[in-house]
């Protein structure tokens, strides 16, 4: 349940866009810019979270490159945004995205441990498949600037690398040599 | 075995060489390089996110060309002949792996 929570307002982005394939989506070049932001910015604060409350080696060392990771991409969208003269506009998507965040997290507050770290991983499995298939289905097929839009291609190998990253510490976590509940 | 000792010599005897990889959409290219004891391998990060290139296994002697950020290279003088795996700190799925003849 709760690796789902945040990603359904891409979830249903992605609905509405397979329902209707021929349909161009309906966000602007510089509400693209503000949904990139606003999903870096969701992991950043997620990671910064799990720091404070794991006690997991690879837990903390995946958090640490999150943060690493979104706030350079964060960094480059923003100098991108600078020079093409563009005011990321907030959306319909990326206000979804934070409450689904916000949901997110209040779920996680709960947990302590090894049920933290399980939920959280699994969370980041979820989301970082969410929002590849969403660059992948809606922002890069939507964005009508070149230089938006190679960013987001360049960005891409990023997100499947944390995916492919979030996946082996979480098999990880659910190896049988560990003990506890 | 001829041919083998004439690698060797060749490898000896050759002037160092400075091997490029390229780190890019979140891989070292080329994945696997070949160099000689002498040479200088340089890894230039491509990308937008941070990485390093450092070696892995307990038995190699280690380095580490610490953090990367883009356009930043690093570099290491090769001591030793073998096989020498590495991966990026940040990102435990990116490998790649030095052959020393």
């Amino acid at each position: 349940m709760l690796p789902f929570a945040v990603t359904l307002a891409l979830t249903a982005v992605l609905q509405a866009q397979s329902a209707a394939p021929a349909q161009a989506p309906d966000l602007t070049d510089p509400e693209v810019a503000h949904v990139a932001v606003t999903a870096n910015s969701i992991d950043i604060d997620a990671a910064k979270f799990a720091q404070t409350r794991t006690r997991n080696a690879a837990v903390k060392q995946f958090a640490a490159t999150m943060i690493t990771d979104h706030t350079a991409v964060n960094a480059q969208a923003a100098a991108l945004a600078t020079k093409l003269g563009v005011t990321p506009a907030d959306n319909a998507v990326s206000q979804s995205l934070q409450s689904g965040a916000a949901q997110a997290h209040s779920a996680l507050e709960s947990l302590q441990g090894g049920a933290f770290d399980r939920a959280y991983m699994d969370r980041e499995v979820a989301y970082h498949q969410a929002v590849l298939d969403a660059i992948d289905k809606v922002l890069i097929p939507t964005t009508e600037n070149a230089e938006l839009k190679r960013l987001l291609v360049d960005v891409r190998p990023a997100i499947a690398t944390h995916l492919e990253h979030a996946k082996q510490v979480r098999s990880q976590l659910s190896a049988p040599a560990r003990t506890g509940k | 075995m001829i041919v083998w000792l004439m690698l060797l010599l060749a490898g000896v005897t050759a002037p160092p060489r400075t091997h490029t990889v390229e780190i890019r959409g979140m891989e070292f290219h080329p994945a696997v390089l070949t160099a000689a004891v002498g040479d200088t391998v340089v890894w230039i990060n491509r990308d937008i996110v941070p990485h390093t290139a450092t070696a892995t296994g307990s038995g190699t002697k280690k380095w580490d060309t610490g953090q990367l950020g883009q356009g930043q290279t690093g570099r290491y003088v090769v001591s030793r002949a073998g096989a020498i795996n590495y991966a990026c700190t940040f990102h435990p799925t990116m490998h790649g792996k030095l052959i020393i003849r």
